[in-house]
């Protein structure tokens, strides 16, 4: 030891002290001394030296009472005792109060020597002692980190556990999606009991920083930015699992963003059950907000589109039971949850032969067939059927979805297609043979005036007139056809209308001899229809009564009878002719597009375009004939017209 | 005596029309309505040419045309079609032409004189 060792003496004689001092300098130690205990106590709380060697007689503070006041301010230090006579009973009163030692004066140099150096011993062996201990302390912390280490080991397995718990919280935010929990951004942290960051996943270093060492709260914006209010302090509060929604700061974007985040944190306990880490996962909530909104998107798009395609789509068990419709399904075949397919589009018991379904479920694949299905209001529908497989898991098909396509539309657009053809062809043929007899007519006119032949150009005049009318007629029969227009109905008095038809008729006989007969009932009332048309329709209808009779020649007279009755709430209109009738392939074929019985006079539109005029009303038009004794025209008309065609 | 031809067609607008073309350049005609009465008239008349139609009621041109040419008689009978039907030249083999309706009476009687030479 460098440093000289200090001894304070103190005793009441000058020359003792003296002596003494000499004596102790020359051992080599550096003495002060005081002539009272108060002066002793003074210096020992300044100097505090280690060793003081005190008398024990002295006026005031005695030697006793020194040694327990110093004992008092510092126990280390060493006091020796020295006293007059061998007092046997201050001796053990000074042993009692932890004095080092005990000298009798007279005081012997080498009795002077030992004790001090027994004190400075005992200084030593303390010293060793102290720093033992101290070292003892040191390998306590060292093995107790060390066992902590391994209780953090131990502490992993619970630590995935509670990652698990919580990873499995969060993914119970998101409508039970696992498939989205992949794309979440989570900031991960493991978290220490004194709220310390001690690991953060490269997410959260890469967002947040490298917050390890930082305080858990820290990173929180707001009320949670506060040791007992974030989400770990909370959780070694309550040692629960905690989740909550927090604001946090984000490093990133080189700026001080911040993003709201779902947190949870779940404990991880030690051995003895209490809360040693906490781990904390946050999720970016922006991004889950929009992952889920996308979700919900897709979703509606999906149901929108399932709504409102132009199709009947179901979605059909293996027993062909209907589990799913959409929109259009129900509006036309109602609800049909849980019934047979084949009985909800068929009205059948079992199901249909072909059944496309039934073959997707065999074979897994898409298969399509065109049917006929009956919709809840009984109209018929022709649809296109196609089929998809949906499957489980497993891929196994559970399900099979039908898309059944209307194309009653297309197949009405495809037959009128095919007539359009046919007219245009019949049309362009009549057209030319008209103009044909229009040059004819032209051609004879001009030889009569060349000839000035006066019957050549009336005659010639004649088959211009008939040309044109016929060209007329065509004309407005293609655009009768060509239009579909809107009935204009009203309330027609039906006894001046048929009167009105039987006046405008009449006068086309002409020359003919035919007698035209009318027997109208006058309680017939009044009925609703388009007056224009339905004039047409029945003066067609005479007029080909007309030319039945004009053709037969086996009759010297021949008559058209023109009746009209109520029947029922209808209005029947009976005309009846007594000309040359018809056979029975030319009674089929009587009200199909372009048939004619006239050859080039007509254009096989009159009495097709009458039926759809008909038809349109509501009405039905109905023919019996026999060839060589004439043809009857039923035709029967309500009297009102059916609420459809009114609305249209 | 004049070379005569048989009209045959339909529309009697058009059977006339021709009537008067023929007559007016010399040659003779006779007429018929129909198929049945084509072949009729065709044994009664023996005409030196036909002017056919194709589209009639009865009866079409066509097979009134396939009855007559099985005869030897007739076989080498000169035919002109005179149809509005758009497939007037497939119609028909080894007739001496197909002609649209309507027509330019110069060609039709230009194309008798040139078949059946000058009435």
């Amino acid at each position: 030891m460098s440093e000289k060792k200090q001894i304070l003496l103190v005793d009441d004689e000058p020359g003792i002290r003296t002596t003494l001092s000499i004596s102790l300098m020359d051992m080599g130690y550096e003495v002060e001394t005081a002539e009272s205990g108060e002066r002793a106590l003074e210096m020992f709380d300044a100097e505090n030296p280690p060793i003081v060697l005190t008398d024990i007689k002295m006026p005031g503070i005695d030697g006793i009472e020194l040694l327990r006041k110093i004992k008092g301010l510092n126990p280390d230090a060493e006091v020796i005792m020295i006293s007059g006579h061998g007092d046997m009973e201050l001796a053990i009163e000074s042993l009692k109060n932890e004095a080092t030692d005990f000298i009798t004066k007279p005081i012997r140099d080498d009795v002077l020597e030992i004790a001090p150096t027994r004190a400075n011993d005992r200084i030593a062996m303390r010293r060793r002692l102290r720093e033992y201990t101290e070292n003892l302390e040191e390998m306590v912390r060292e093995k107790s980190e060390k066992l902590v280490a391994a209780e953090r080991l131990l502490a992993l397995d619970q630590a995935v556990e509670g990652l698990s718990s919580a990873i499995w919280g969060l993914a119970g935010e998101i409508d039970g999606d696992l498939k989205y929990f992949n794309e979440l951004p989570c900031f991960v942290s493991l978290h220490s009991r004194d709220l310390k960051v001690l690991a953060v996943n490269e997410l959260y270093r890469d967002r947040l920083g490298n917050r390890v060492g930082a305080d858990s709260w820290t990173a929180y914006v707001g009320a949670a930015n506060q040791p007992g209010r974030c989400p770990v302090g909370r959780t070694f509060e309550t040692g629960q699992g905690q989740r909550s929604e927090e604001t946090i700061r984000r490093s990133d974007d080189g700026g001080d963003v911040k993003t709201p985040v779902i947190v949870h944190t779940a404990p991880i306990r030690d051995t003895d059950d209490r809360v040693a880490l906490v781990i904390e996962i946050a999720a970016d909530v922006t991004q889950f907000n929009r992952l889920q909104e996308e979700l919900r998107t897709i979703r509606r798009k999906y149901r929108l589109l399932f709504d409102e395609v132009p199709c009947y789509i179901s979605v059909q068990d293996r027993h062909l039971k209907v589990t799913e419709t959409n929109r259009r399904f129900k509006e036309d075949f109602g609800g049909g949850q849980g019934e047979f397919c084949y009985n909800i589009y068929k009205g059948r018991t079992d199901p249909c032969v072909d059944c496309p379904v039934m073959d997707t479920f065999s074979d897994g694949k898409s298969h399509s067939k065109e049917a006929v299905v009956r919709s809840r209001d009984g109209e018929q529908i022709n649809v296109l059927i196609w089929t998809a497989p949906l499957r489980n898991a497993a891929d196994e098909v559970t399900h099979v979805m039908e898309m059944s396509t209307n194309i009653t539309q297309l197949h009405k657009l495809r037959d009128q297609l095919s007539d359009l053809g046919l007219l245009i062809g019949s049309i362009s043929h009549g057209i030319k043979g008209m103009l044909t007899g229009l040059d004819g007519g032209v051609y004879l006119l001009n030889r009569g005036f060349a000839k000035d032949d006066r019957e050549m150009i009336e005659e010639g005049w004649d088959t211009v007139k008939l040309v044109i009318e016929r060209i007329r007629a065509m004309i407005l029969d293609i655009l009768y056809y060509a239009k579909e227009r809107d009935l204009k109905w009203e309330r027609v008095d039906v006894l001046s209308f048929v009167s009105d038809v039987a006046e405008t008729f009449a006068p086309k006989i002409g020359e003919a001899d035919i007698r035209f007969q009318t027997d109208f009932d006058d309680s017939l009332g009044e009925f609703e229809i388009d007056p224009g048309v339905v004039r047409s329709a029945l003066i067609s209808i005479l007029e080909n009564a007309m030319e039945a009779c004009v053709e037969d020649n086996e009759k010297e007279s021949h008559a058209i009878r023109f009746s009209v009755h109520p029947d029922d709430g209808d209005i029947v209109f009976t005309i009846a002719d007594d000309g040359v009738g018809m056979d029975k392939e030319t009674l089929d074929s009587l009200f199909t597009l372009f048939f004619s019985m006239k050859g080039q006079k007509g254009t096989g539109l009159g009495l097709f375009v009458s039926k759809k005029i008909i038809n349109q009303h509501g009405g039905a038009i109905h023919v019996s004939s026999e060839p060589g004794e004439g043809t009857t025209f039923t035709i029967r008309m309500p009297k009102k017209l059916p609420e459809s065609v009114k609305g249209s | 005596m004049a070379k005569k031809i048989l009209v045959v067609d339909d529309d009697p607008v058009i059977v006339k029309y021709l009537v008067s073309v023929f007559e007016d350049n010399g040659y003779e005609t006779c007429t018929a309505d129909t198929g049945t009465e084509a072949y009729e008239v065709l044994e009664r008349e023996k005409p030196d040419l036909i002017t056919l139609d194709l589209e009639m009621p009865e009866e079409w041109g066509t097979r009134f045309y396939r009855k007559f040419t099985k005869h030897d008689e007739y076989k080498d009978l000169p035919v002109i079609v005179i149809s509005g039907l758009s497939g007037r030249h497939q119609a028909l083999k080894n007739v001496v032409a197909a002609l649209a309706k309507p027509f330019d009476p110069d060609k039709v009687v230009a194309l008798v004189r040139k078949t059946i030479g000058d009435p």
